[in-house]
């Protein structure tokens, strides 16, 4: 095959990759820290969505300048969802926190469907929108290697926060062992609900980010969230590099395994190659 | 320990009810009603086969449409291309799942929590993809059954649903009372110590990995004949429909709103959200404005935040009252 | 206790399906079923089908002064002036809820006739249902070849097939090839369901009648996070054309792909899908030009028809957009059920179905300018055409005698625009 392609197929791959990873990344903090499944994960990266094409498409407010909104509104309605939710849950079997994810998942689902139609909504004439990289053969849509540039840098920036601030080392604890955290006088509650905010800023600036090049409609959410779920288990709960190395790999075999193989299957390669590594390696490629 | 299986129908709290259940056809013709009923039956009984392994064994699956799957397809393509009979079929296509369940079993088991439940849902999307693209099953397509004569051995009726609710009848009880018995069992007290703790299980001397492979059969062999039933109640069946997450998921969720790991769990679970999907669907879904779903997430999200233990635990808190 | 409330939890639960049985009581105007996709994947779609219906319900009911079929009389004339009343089932883009649906319309709601249901899919199942109770299922927009292939008596389609579609198709290649044009190469790209593989299927029976080179076979997965592989694949294979029978999301992704690792081809020709959606344009503005696709209605029919224009106002009022092929095809088949009703005379559904059997409609609505069934049910009237999108409208551009523009060829890769 032509070594270009070849070449585009491994930069394709990468671009799509570092955006699961970032979706990924909040999800796999969540995780991590209360062992809650936030099935509502593609749902937020919904509303984020929506709320870039809104404010483009009333305002003209590039997503670039309206990030800080989408960041500022998916933490608050972590922060809620923690409150109002999953508080009541966590004592609960494990499985009740799905249940209540997943209902709040259709929730929104259903009014986002309900207030703003069916339709499938796209922007044209941003900043970012429709612009190409060439290098020689090799074409990068400049949208998604901005999404992928932010997408390292917000994981970098939680990273930093998780293991070199006072407040990260608060969540560890927390995460690690709850009980002995509430002994050494860790505010729980306020960490758990600082994680959830988190979980979903991170999901605000993907969604931000992808606008620019992607589409939005109600059910947008459920098409993310799965593979996103499997780069959580791949890169090991909890383990931030592990979502982010995760999500780059399932990019790459995404695209490379419905090249060679063939497109209808590129999911199945990725679900196939997740099923390998973890039997090898039971917690993930980075788990503990 | 060992308790008889139909000791369960000498109490009045169990035979009653399934008494009423069992004249409640002849209520009222309307054949909708009647397909509300069916789908209860079918679900409830899909439930008490997942809570053999997700809720009894507490090992969370996420996968089980492929068994479900596996049965449908294997009585209706049986029926189709060899014309066997679908009752043949479905025991076929109960093996078909058992092998399965153990071909993933053995491996998978290793895993903890969601790491274990993320790749039965892998494993589900492989076979849904596999199915997709196999001609032989017609793939993308799907498989309309074939006309036949309505009968028992065709296992196929057109203008009524009473076989098919009866059926469905026997199946439930069947699975109810097998649960029953489980739960009151040696290897019910198993697969509680496996639930609570495996490594105390271990220190036991409980092989669980064992335990769990013969709950996942059993669930597996349920879950393929309920497929099977179900193919030959819609008459029409393609990937999405019999292989894809949202059963799976709705599988899960009838059993953990009810209470999983009760055995009457399931019931409760499907008495609620089946007929509240189905009317809701039919009060408001002729809007398109999405309001039944609406009403659906939002009480599935009020019942599990009031009500963390299902509503089975809700009915126990109340009773020790 | 316990058992108390046990108990008392299973008579309630008793009480409220028994409720549910007794649901619905018929009314005396003519209750017409429908099933559409309204929630779920595709309910954009499914909804302005059902706008579509509703305008169509009201020119039948009301008196309006135009030349479409039972506009200036209200109600079905030869039946005392009966008004239709739409019963809407919603089949969540699901066969299994489309068969539930179509169950309930009959037996609960006890309607004589269905129309519906937009996906091949559904359609299948439920005209299954209706054609065992012999009840008529009228068909507006399915495509896909088999549904009149299965030897019913009792169902009815409008729409072209894929497989006219796909004669169309290679007839106009064709001609371009009698022109000198390079249109050997020929990528086949579909979506992995029941549409997207029957379509290809009949794309492959042409492309092999005829002597074309399928240089690509891309089925992939409905609903993709992206379609980076699938354009690759198109790319290496260097196509001369492309045939694409892809719905709304996954077809804007292709097109923003296509432009965006540059690969060029002469031509885009789609199936009954994405690109006709209004929202295709909207969404991708000038990025849209230049795909083609079946054609079934156009702006550019209005010009020559303005009564088309009217009823168009009308939907749109409801919908926000123009018709398309889909939608007014899904307003043809009410004015359908409303002409059998009255020459039937009856709302008996033998009677119905003995009066579709005998349809010869005339109505401006659909190329062709009528509707008539052949014995598998089949409207043999329609006739195919193939539009371009030329500044943002869907312009007729084949067949000559059809043609309101120019067509652009070859598809214009965006560098060049």
């Amino acid at each position: 095959m032509d070594s270009s392609i070849l070449l585009q197929i491994l930069v394709s791959g990468l671009l799509m990759g570092l955006i699961f990873a970032l979706i990924a990344v909040g999800l796999t903090l969540i995780w991590g820290v209360m062992d809650v499944l936030n099935f509502a994960h593609g749902e937020f990266l919904m509303l984020a969505m929506f709320i870039s094409f809104w404010m483009f498409s009333l305002w003209q407010v590039d997503p670039l300048w309206s990030l800080p909104i989408s960041v500022a509104a998916l933490f608050a309605t972590g922060v809620l969802t923690y409150h109002l939710i999953i508080k009541k849950v966590l004592n609960a079997p494990g499985l009740t926190a799905l249940l209540a994810t997943f209902g709040l998942s259709i929730l929104i689902k259903n009014l986002a469907q309900f207030f703003w139609t069916p339709d499938f909504r796209h922007i044209q004439g941003a900043i970012l929108s429709d612009k190409t990289l060439s290098f020689f053969n090799l074409h990068l849509s400049l949208a998604e290697v901005v999404a992928a540039g932010g997408s390292g840098l917000i994981t970098y920036l939680i990273y930093f926060l998780i293991f070199k601030t006072k407040t990260g080392r608060a969540i560890r604890a927390a995460a690690l062992d709850r009980d002995t955290a509430l002994l050494m006088g860790i505010n729980i509650d306020r960490i758990y609900a600082l994680t959830f905010g988190l979980g979903g800023a991170c999901v605000g600036v993907a969604g931000a980010l992808l606008m620019n090049f992607y589409y939005v409609f109600p059910g947008v959410g459920s098409l993310f969230t799965i593979l996103a779920f499997v780069t959580v288990a791949l890169g090991g709960f909890g383990n931030i590099t592990g979502a982010f190395l995760a999500g780059v790999l399932i990019g790459v075999v995404e695209t490379a395994g419905g090249v060679f193989i063939s497109p209808v299957f590129k999911y199945t390669v990725v679900f196939v190659m997740y099923l390998i590594i973890i039997c090898i390696r039971p917690k993930g490629l980075f788990g503990w | 320990m060992e308790t008889s299986a139909l000791s369960l129908l000498k109490k009045p709290s169990a035979l009653i009810p399934l008494l009423i259940l069992f004249l409640l056809p002849w209520a009222a013709s309307n054949i909708h009603f009647h397909h509300v009923l069916i789908m209860f039956m079918l679900f409830a009984t899909l439930s008490q086969a997942w809570n053999v392994i997700g809720g009894f064994a507490g090992q969370v699956s996420f996968g089980h449409a492929s068994f479900f799957g596996i049965g449908a397809y294997a009585a209706l393509v049986l029926l189709k291309k060899f014309g066997l009979t679908p009752w043949g079929g479905m025991l076929i296509g109960g093996g078909l799942a058992v092998v399965l369940a153990v071909l993933i079993g053995y491996p998978v088991f290793r895993l903890k929590g969601h790491y274990f439940a993320i790749s039965t849902f892998a494993v589900a999307e492989i076979v849904e993809r596999l199915f997709m693209n196999w001609d032989f099953v017609e793939g993308a397509i799907g498989l309309p059954a074939p006309v036949l004569k309505e009968n028992l051995i065709n296992f196929m009726w057109y203008k009524t649903k009473i076989p098919y609710f009866y059926i469905a009848f026997v199946f439930f009880v069947l699975v109810l009372l097998l649960a029953y018995r489980i739960e009151r069992s040696r290897l019910g007290f198993y697969f509680r110590a496996i639930k609570q703790s495996p490594d105390a299980a271990e220190g036991l001397g409980i092989d669980t990995t064992r335990y769990k492979m013969v709950a996942l059969i059993i669930s597996a062999f349920l879950t393929a004949l309920c497929g099977s039933f179900y193919a030959q109640y819609i008459l029409y069946i393609d990937p999405p429909s019999v292989l894809s997450l949202d059963i799976s998921i709705k599988i899960v969720l009838v059993t953990v709103l009810g209470g999983a790991g009760t055995v009457i769990g399931p019931i409760l679970g499907a008495a609620i959200l089946i007929p509240l999907s189905e009317y809701s669907r039919i009060l408001l879904g002729g809007t398109g404005k999405g309001v039944d779903l609406i009403v659906f997430g939002a009480l599935i999200l009020i019942i599990s935040v009031f009500q963390p233990q299902g509503v089975a635990g809700f009915l126990k808190k109340t009773g020790k009252q | 206790m316990m058992k108390k409330l046990l108990g008392s939890l299973v008579v309630t639960a008793a009480i409220v399906f028994t409720f549910g049985a007794l649901m619905a009581e018929a009314a005396d105007v003519i209750r017409i079923g429908s099933i559409y996709p309204l929630t779920g994947a595709i309910a954009s779609s499914g909804l302005r089908s059902k706008h579509a219906i509703e305008t169509a319900v009201d020119v039948i009911n009301n008196k309006y002064d135009m030349d479409i079929p039972f506009a200036r009389t209200e109600g079905i004339p030869n039946l005392k002036g009966a008004k239709l009343e739409i019963i809407w089932g919603d089949s969540q883009a699901s066969p299994e809820v489309g068969k539930t649906e179509a169950e309930r319309l009959i037996t609960g709601e006890k309607v004589p006739l269905i129309i519906g249901a937009y996906q091949s899919g559904v359609s299948k199942a439920a005209s299954f249902v209706a054609e065992r109770y012999k009840m008529p299922f009228v068909c507006a927009e399915s495509s896909s070849a088999e549904l009149t292939e299965r030897g019913l008596k009792y169902f009815f389609r409008l729409a072209p097939t894929d497989a006219e579609d796909s004669i169309a198709f290679f007839t106009f290649l064709d001609e371009m090839k009698k022109k000198g044009k390079k249109v050997e190469r020929v990528a086949i790209v579909y979506e992995n369901t029941e549409f997207g593989v029957h379509a290809a299927g009949e794309a492959k029976k042409q492309a092999e009648k005829k002597g074309y080179k399928i240089v690509a076979n891309i089925p992939y997965p409905f609903k993709s996070t992206d379609v980076k592989s699938e354009v690759l694949k198109i790319k290496a294979a260097k196509p001369d054309v492309i045939l694409q029978a892809s719905l709304l999301g996954d077809m804007m992704l292709f097109a923003k792909t296509f432009k965006e690792l540059k690969v060029g081809f002469n031509a885009n020709l789609s199936y009954c899908g994405g690109y006709h959606d209004p929202s295709f344009v909207l969404n991708l503005k000038k990025d849209a030009e230049y795909f083609m696709g079946q054609c079934t209605f156009s702006p550019d029919f209005i010009t020559k028809k303005p009564v088309l224009g009217k009823i168009n106002e009308m939907y749109k009022k409801r919908s926000g957009v123009d018709f398309d092929g889909v939608t007014i095809e899904a307003f043809t088949s009410v004015l359908v059920v409303a002409d059998s009703l009255n020459r039937a005379k009856s709302t008996d559904s033998e009677a119905l179905v003995q009066a579709l059997r005998s349809t010869d409609l005339k109505t401006p609505t659909l190329p062709g300018d009528g509707v008539k069934f052949n014995e598998k049910g089949q409207n043999i009237k329609i006739i195919s055409n193939i539009s371009q999108i030329q500044n943002g409208q869907y312009r007729v551009v084949w067949p000559g005698e059809m043609a309101a523009a120019q067509m652009v060829w070859p598809f214009k890769s965006w560098e060049k625009r």
